[in-house]
C-alpha cells in the first residue's frame, strides 16, 4: 500500500474493493466547529461497517471525508491507493468517480427524469463537453439502465423523480451510485427518512450490494438494531470522537448506552 | 365548550408597534413635503389649472379612425416580430448567464463579475439603448431588437437566477460525490430543475417586450412607434386611439396565450 500511497499515477485503478484509511483525522469546520477529533480507523476491503452515533457526534462529517466532500483539517485519508486528503481538482473527481454515495434527503433532482438523475453516476467517466451536449454513449445507457434493473426500478426510468415515493426515491439514489461501478459505497443515514419496511428493504439492498458487487460499504446508522443485524463491524462516535470500535451483532446494549452517552430509549431502535 | 372555558393566553399588546408605524409615516410625510427640507414640488394647483388643455386632447381621441388601420399592419407585423426575435435570442442568452450568476450552479467568485455587469445592463433605461444604437446601428428593427434583448437579458437573469438561489440544491451535493464538474451537473440536473421558472420569465418578457417595442419606434428603432409619432405630429388623434386600441388587443392577447401556456408548465 505504501508504494502506491503518493498519486494516482503510482496506481492501476483496480477492480474490487477498496480499504479505508484514516490516521488521526481531525475536521474543523471555518465556524470553529470540530467535527471529528483524531479519528484513527482501518477498514478492510469488502467490509460492511456502520458507524452509530446520535446527530452532532460526527458521523456525516466521517462519511464525508472519505469522498473529500469535507476536507481535514489535519490527517490522512487513505482510499485504496489514493491519499484523498492530498487531492484536489480533477483528480479528486476522479477518485469520487470510483466510491458511490447514497443520502438520507436522496438528493434526487425532483424535476428532472429518473433516467438524468442516474446518469449523474456516469459523469466522473464523461468528458464535460459530451455531457453540455447531450451526448450519451451506448455503454452509459446500458449502466444506467442495468443499475436501475438490479434496484428493481427500471420501469420507472423515464418518470420524474419528484413523482416517486421515499423508498423507490433512495433505490434510484442506489442505482445512481452504483451506476458509477465503484470500488467503495458510502451511505449517510439512508434509512432515516423511511418507514420501517421501506427502511428494511432498503438496508437489504445495501447488504446485497456488498456481498453480491463486493463493495466496502460505511454507512452511517442512528438505530442501534440497523447496526447490528445488517453489519458486520460498528464504530462508535461520540462529539467527534471514536469511542467503539468492534463486532456489530455482539454489541450491548452498555456499548450503546456508552456511544451515545445516556441510556438507551425506544426511539433508538426501528423495530421490524 | 364555550370559549370562556378554555384558558387563552393574553393576547400580546400591539400599540407600541402600531405607534411606530404611525411614527414613521408621519416622519416620511413631513420630510417630503416640506419644501424648506428640499421636499418634492407637487403642486395640486396646477391639475385644476390645466385641466382645460388636456381634457380637450382626450376628447379628439373619440371616436377612433379606422382609416388608419390598413397602414397599421406592416409596423404591427414589425413590432411582433422584433419582440419575438428579442425574446428567443434574450432566452438563447440568459440560460447560461442565469447559472453563472446563481450560487448553487457557480460558487466561485465569477458569479460576482456576471452579477455586476448584469446590474449595470439593467441600470440603463430602454429608450436611451434605443437612442444610442439608432446612432450607431442607424434607423430600423435591428436596434430596436438589439435594446429588447438586453432588457430581457436583466429581467430574466435576475429573477432566475434568484430563483435558483433559493430553491433546494441538495442534488448539487450527489453531483459533486459521484465526480462531476459543475457543468455537468448544472446541464444535467439544475437545468430541468430551473426549467418551469425560466420558461415562465421569459413568457413574461415576451409580453413586455410588445407593450416596449411598441414605443421604440419614438426613437426611431422601427415597429409601430414610428407610425405612433407620425399620427401625433399631424395631430391625428383619432388615428392614435385606433392604434392604442390596437396596440391593447395584442398584448391582451398574448397576455392570455402565455397565462394557458404558463399553467401548463406547473
Amino acid at each position: 500500500m505504501d508504494t502506491t500511497a503518493h498519486g494516482p499515477e503510482a496506481a492501476t485503478p483496480a477492480s474490487g474493493p477498496w480499504p479505508i484509511r484514516l490516521t488521526d483525522v481531525t475536521v474543523r469546520y471555518p465556524n470553529g466547529v470540530v467535527g471529528l477529533r483524531g479519528v484513527s480507523l482501518a477498514i478492510e476491503a469488502g467490509e460492511m461497517v456502520s458507524v452509530v452515533g446520535l446527530s452532532g457526534s460526527g458521523k456525516s462529517t466521517l462519511v464525508r471525508t472519505v469522498n473529500g466532500l469535507v476536507p481535514v483539517t489535519s490527517g490522512t485519508v487513505q482510499v485504496g491507493p489514493y491519499r484523498v486528503d492530498q487531492l484536489r481538482g480533477r483528480r479528486l473527481r476522479h477518485v469520487r468517480g470510483s466510491i458511490g454515495m447514497i443520502f438520507q434527503g436522496f438528493n434526487l433532482a425532483d424535476r428532472a427524469s429518473v433516467y438524468h438523475n442516474v446518469l449523474v453516476g456516469r459523469f466522473s467517466h464523461t468528458p464535460t463537453w459530451k455531457t453540455l451536449l447531450g451526448l450519451t454513449s451506448r455503454e452509459d445507457r446500458e449502466m444506467v439502465m442495468s443499475a436501475l434493473d438490479s434496484v428493481g426500478m427500471l420501469e420507472k426510468v423515464w418518470g420524474r423523480a419528484g413523482a416517486l415515493s421515499g423508498g423507490q426515491k433512495q433505490r434510484v439514489a442506489i442505482a445512481r451510485a452504483l451506476s458509477q461501478e465503484p470500488q467503495v459505497m458510502l451511505a449517510d443515514e439512508p434509512v432515516a427518512s423511511l418507514d420501517p419496511p421501506t427502511a428494511h428493504a432498503v438496508m437489504s439492498d445495501l447488504r446485497r450490494v456488498n456481498t453480491e458487487r463486493d463493495l466496502t460499504v460505511l454507512v452511517n446508522l442512528h438505530l442501534m438494531d440497523l447496526a447490528r443485524q445488517y453489519t458486520t463491524r460498528m464504530i462508535g462516535l461520540r462529539d467527534g470522537e471514536l469511542v467503539y470500535d468492534g463486532p456489530a451483532s455482539s454489541a450491548t446494549d452498555a456499548d450503546f448506552e456508552a456511544i451515545y452517552g445516556r441510556p438507551i430509549q425506544t426511539r433508538d431502535t426501528l423495530g421490524q | 365548550m364555550t370559549v370562556s372555558q378554555l384558558s387563552v393566553p393574553t393576547r400580546p399588546r400591539t400599540w407600541p408597534r402600531v405607534a411606530v408605524v404611525v411614527g414613521v409615516i408621519v416622519a416620511i410625510t413631513v420630510l417630503t413635503t416640506l419644501p424648506a427640507l428640499g421636499g418634492v414640488n407637487i403642486d395640486l394647483g396646477a391639475i385644476a389649472r390645466n385641466w382645460g388643455n388636456g381634457s380637450e386632447r382626450i376628447g379628439k381621441l373619440f371616436p377612433p379612425d379606422p382609416s388608419i388601420l390598413p397602414r397599421t399592419w406592416k409596423p404591427l407585423l414589425e413590432t411582433l416580430e422584433m419582440a419575438l426575435v428579442g425574446t428567443a435570442i434574450a432566452a438563447l442568452l440568459a440560460l447560461p448567464l442565469s447559472q453563472w450568476a446563481a450560487r448553487p450552479t457557480n460558487p466561485s467568485r465569477s458569479r460576482i463579475v456576471v452579477r455586476g455587469v448584469l446590474n449595470v445592463i439593467r441600470a440603463v433605461p430602454d429608450l436611451v439603448y434605443a437612442t444610442i444604437l439608432v446612432a450607431m446601428v442607424g434607423v430600423g428593427a435591428l436596434p430596436g431588437v438589439i435594446t429588447l434583448v438586453l432588457f430581457d437579458l436583466g429581467i430574466v437573469v435576475k429573477l432566475v437566477s434568484e430563483a435558483i438561489d433559493s430553491a433546494d440544491a441538495s442534488y448539487m451535493e450527489a453531483g459533486r460525490a459521484a465526480g462531476g464538474t459543475q457543468t455537468q451537473i448544472n446541464r444535467v440536473t439544475a437545468q430541468p430543475q430551473t426549467w418551469p421558472v425560466f420558461a415562465s420569465q421569459v413568457l413574461y418578457s415576451l409580453e413586455l417586450n410588445v407593450r416596449i417595442s411598441s414605443i421604440l419606434g419614438l426613437v426611431g428603432a422601427g415597429g409601430l412607434g414610428r407610425l405612433i409619432d407620425e399620427v401625433r405630429g399631424f395631430y391625428r388623434y383619432g388615428a392614435l386611439s385606433m392604434i392604442i386600441i390596437e396596440i391593447l388587443v395584442v398584448v391582451i392577447a398574448i397576455e392570455i396565450a402565455s397565462n394557458v401556456l404558463r399553467k401548463r408548465l406547473r
